[in-house]
């Protein structure tokens, strides 16, 4: 066309006539900047700079690391949600998810409560290495495992094992200490009583409020012991609550405990849209997954080649997202437990493994991405990160 | 330094086809993206054993195999047709009101027709008068654009002369009487964000002409199938791509693009950038101003932001039918408002009586959701602006107060749904800004209005060489629009490589 044909048509001046109007009147769009990231900051910041301004020793084996923010600023946050420390830890540049154990109308300081784990590369390092005044690199508050108003019920029959108390933690705090309409049942299974974090505390807010019912579950109780033991059953939940109407159910702990109380929660009769399942890092022992290959023992070591790179080296029974953290390549990663898909990969040959219920998108699967933190080789591997 | 012919800002659906498009010509192309994951908009994520669509609702300009429609033929170019698996969907809307009115238009003009006459019998005439105006204007604008007629005239296309530039209630004002049918046949205005009065008639014309020419469609695995497949194709192409790190600076010097810094720090040599960041972001963040010429932003600032959108994803723990969800696209409407009161409800932060679409694919697609299950994305517009001034420590309590009510009114048209949640996740017009990036969360860019519309906005092009734009922001916005803004991005630049 030569000649622009519009400006025959209909009303054409009329809009010559608006555009003239609105540029004089417009907006001044030099001034946005980085408004769109600053915005986003207040809420989702990709890294805040914190301080641990204390550590309070729990028990023999935990410790709470109080954490204030360097310039002055926390996001809010959900009680139950994490955020993820970046560290380097051993010559190691690595991430990991703790859940806030303080309450989100605390607004002054974020708590995380550690426990001692065996292997536990960064939690040994932040139980023994960390000091007052140390400053670490963090996330922005994240995760999905919190009391949704919409559709949760206000009474939550909260079930933790060991240093799953975390997230319910904030939640029973905030919840006493703002006087939330809620109720929490709360089932605490440790394996001694000297394990039970909080218990004191937790004791203590159970006399105090009639909303807050605390049932620890001891597996080997000391002698005489009159409370719960055992495992945490569907039975001693039931003769607890009464039924399991008009409530929601969470859960957060090792794998070894969703197997056990899934079903148990099941065969009470409560439906699967009422049990919320907090992320709890890669299973431990993957090679005893039912469909873990047999003829790959946890100890087998693959090659593994970065888009065409140098290849490195990877073990079975670990996850693909360590193996590349211990060869010195940066992979983000968030949640560790396959859920947050910031540890996306594309494998471009060979194959891993990943244990079922791995939330990976369908078209992910059919392009080859995997979630590296919860991907374990067994065959050599190329990559693309 | 490393040096590329081409970089590419953001892998949404215009960054996409762009990368994919000059890759399969053989440059060497680097695509950016801030996300760890391509699409922008055409996302998906995971909650429980769902994974949500996050933008598509109904995908336009495919066609069949044997009548294929533009986008199909885009699509086959691009070599990624093998890998996706399309949807028809056979309606083209199902409209529900609180009232208790139902109508289902097939995507079929004669049904629709049809359909219509037997509800507004006393509006017979007028109907086909219409759809017949539909049909000619998209007629005479597809012959003298589309197909670039070099000698257009007025007594050639009347309707197109007659009518590019009127908005879409005058002419459902000269033709119907019953505001009722007004209100059905301007129902998608949402897909453009603007109240019919503001709207042109062009856009709401041609969008129920391509739909019903070329039908609405999903895809299996939704949106993020397709952004998927695109990349896979650039990759494949020897495209790199690079995810979770944007593009920090774009390097101008006498007035052309000599490189890009990204977020990263790392510097790299190019001479051709396609921006598929906002024009705002692009010019105002990734520029310094002494390099852009003052007409860029006297030009930008006559144009307003889009609203941007609250949305909600929820996963049910049983089949559609059994929650009453009978139609894949659901508009949901408590009375049919046509005027700039639109505005003020989009402006609030609150819902009320808005109008909401709710996508259920799983209608089309028995097997988008798990077996036994469905899902839900409802979504109504909203300005971001409003949700700018709530004090962070109050957003998550008016994220979940917003949602409550969205809810209801769904409950209100489809009684029971609340007790088949399994997973329910709101994202408001900050959730929108977040991931897209875009100024106050504007999904659709720019305002759609007739003067910002290609006919009189720069589009694709920059004053700077070597400075290309592909996304909503340049006109046209939607999967469609978007995904071809990049296809002429990329030639664009085959077109100036070509040349020299």
């Amino acid at each position: 066309m030569s000649k622009a044909i519009f400006e025959a048509f209909d009303g054409y001046q009329g809009i010559v006539d608006e555009i003239d109007f609105s540029r004089k009147h417009g907006v001044d769009y030099t001034v946005y900047r980085d408004s769109v990231d600053q915005q986003i900051n207040l809420l989702h910041p990709s890294r805040i700079s914190l301080r641990v301004s204390d550590i309070i020793v729990e028990s023999p084996s935990t410790k709470t690391l109080r954490f204030v923010s360097q310039d002055g600023y926390l996001p809010p946050f959900l009680a139950g949600q994490y955020i993820a420390f970046f560290l380097e830890v051993g010559g190691v540049r690595t991430r990991r998810p703790y859940s806030l154990s303080s309450p989100p109308n605390q607004t002054g300081y974020y708590d995380i409560t550690v426990r001692r784990v065996e292997r536990g590369r960064v939690s040994n390092y932040l139980l023994d290495e960390a000091r007052r005044g140390d400053i670490l690199e963090g996330s922005g508050p994240s995760g999905h495992f919190y009391f949704n108003p919409v559709f949760h019920d206000r009474t939550q029959v909260c079930l933790a094992g060991g240093s799953g108390i975390t997230p319910f933690m904030s939640m029973i705090r905030e919840a006493v200490e703002c006087g939330l309409d809620r109720t929490f049942y709360l089932f605490y299974g440790n394996k001694t009583l000297d394990e039970a974090i909080f218990h004191d505390e937790l004791g203590r807010l159970s006399g105090r409020f009639q909303n807050i019912i605390y049932v620890p579950v001891i597996e080997n109780p000391p002698g005489g012991y009159a409370g719960a033991t055992g495992l945490i059953t569907g039975d001693l939940i039931m003769k607890t609550i009464g039924d399991v109407a008009d409530k929601t159910f969470y859960l957060c702990g090792p794998q070894g405990m969703y197997d056990f109380c899934v079903p148990e929660l099941q065969r009470m009769g409560v439906p699967l849209r009422k049990i919320r399942r907090e992320i709890y890092g890669p299973p431990a022992h993957i090679w005893e997954d039912p469909a873990w290959p047999r003829e790959i023992k946890a100890e087998d070591h693959f090659r593994v080649r970065v888009a065409g790179g140098k290849p490195i080296d990877a073990r079975a029974g670990e996850p693909l997202l360590t193996a590349l953290e211990n060869a010195g390549l940066r992979v983000p990663s968030l949640c560790r437990s396959g859920e947050c898909s910031m540890c996306r990969i594309k494998i471009l040959s060979g194959k891993v493994f990943q244990p079922a219920g791995v939330p990976v998108r369908k078209s992910d699967r059919q392009f080859g991405y995997v979630h590296a933190c919860v991907s374990f080789p067994i065959e050599d591997l190329e990559i693309l990160t | 330094m490393e040096a590329y012919d081409a970089v590419v800002i953001g892998a949404g659906n215009g960054g996409l086809t762009a990368a994919a498009g000059l890759a399969q010509k053989g440059l060497k192309v680097l695509l950016l993206e801030r996300h760890n994951i391509p699409g922008g908009c055409a996302t998906s994520f995971c909650r429980g054993r769902f994974e949500f669509e996050v933008a598509l609702h109904q995908l336009s300009g495919m066609g069949t195999t044997e009548r294929p429609g533009p986008l199909r033929m885009l699509l086959a170019s691009l070599g990624v047709l093998e890998d996706l698996t399309f949807v028809e969907m056979k309606d083209l809307f199902s409209v529900s009101m609180t009232d208790g009115f139902r109508l289902t238009l097939r995507a079929d003009k004669d049904q629709v027709i049809s359909e219509l006459e037997q509800r507004f019998p006393h509006e017979k005439a007028a109907i086909h008068q219409f759809f017949d105006l539909v049909y000619a204007y998209a007629n005479n604008m597809l012959a003298a654009f589309f197909f670039k007629d070099p000698a257009p005239s007025r007594e050639k296309y009347p309707v197109l002369y007659s009518h590019a530039f009127k908005p879409a209630s005058e002419v459902l004002d000269e033709i119907f009487t019953d505001p009722l049918l007004k209100g059905l046949l301007s129902v998608y205005w949402g897909y453009l964000g603007l109240p019919p009065n503001r709207l042109s008639f062009a856009y709401l014309a041609m969008l129920l002409f391509v739909y019903i020419e070329f039908k609405p469609f999903h895809i299996k695995g939704g949106s993020q199938a397709l952004s998927n497949a695109i990349l896979n194709r650039f990759l494949s192409n020897g495209g790199t791509a690079r995810f979770n790190g944007g593009a920090k600076r774009i390097i101008v010097e006498n007035g052309a693009v000599q490189g890009v810094v990204t977020d990263d720090g790392d510097r790299i040599q190019t001479e051709h950038v396609v921006s598929n960041a906002s024009q705002v972001t692009t010019y105002a963040q990734l520029m310094n101003r002494e390099n852009i010429p003052d007409q860029v932003f006297t030009e930008m600032g006559g144009r307003s932001l889009s609203p941007s959108a609250f949305t909600l994803f929820v996963g049910f723990d049983c089949e559609p039918g059994e929650l009453g969800i009978t139609g894949s696209t659901n508009f949901l409407i408590d009375s049919f408002e046509f005027d700039d009161r639109i505005f003020s409800r989009m402006r609030s932060v609150d819902i009320t009586g808005e109008t909401m679409v709710l996508s259920c694919y799983d209608v089309a697609d028995p097997d988008f959701s798990p077996a036994g299950a469905c899902q839900a994305n409802i979504v109504t517009l909203k300005y971001g602006e409003p949700w700018m001034r709530i004090p962070p420590a109050r957003y998550h309590s008016v994220k979940f107060q917003c949602a409550e009510s969205m809810l209801r009114r769904v409950e209100a048209i489809f009684p029971g749904v609340r007790t088949h949640i399994e997973e329910l996740e709101a994202a408001t017009p900050l959730t929108h800004m977040r991931y897209l990036g875009h100024p106050e969360g504007a999904i659709y860019g720019f305002e759609q209005y007739t003067k910002d519309s290609m006919f009189f906005q720069p589009g694709r092009y920059a004053p700077i060489e070597g400075l290309y734009f592909a996304s909503g922001w340049i006109g046209d916005c939607g999967f469609q629009p978007t995904l071809n803004a990049g296809m002429s991005a990329a030639k664009s630049i085959l077109k100036k490589l070509d040349a020299a």
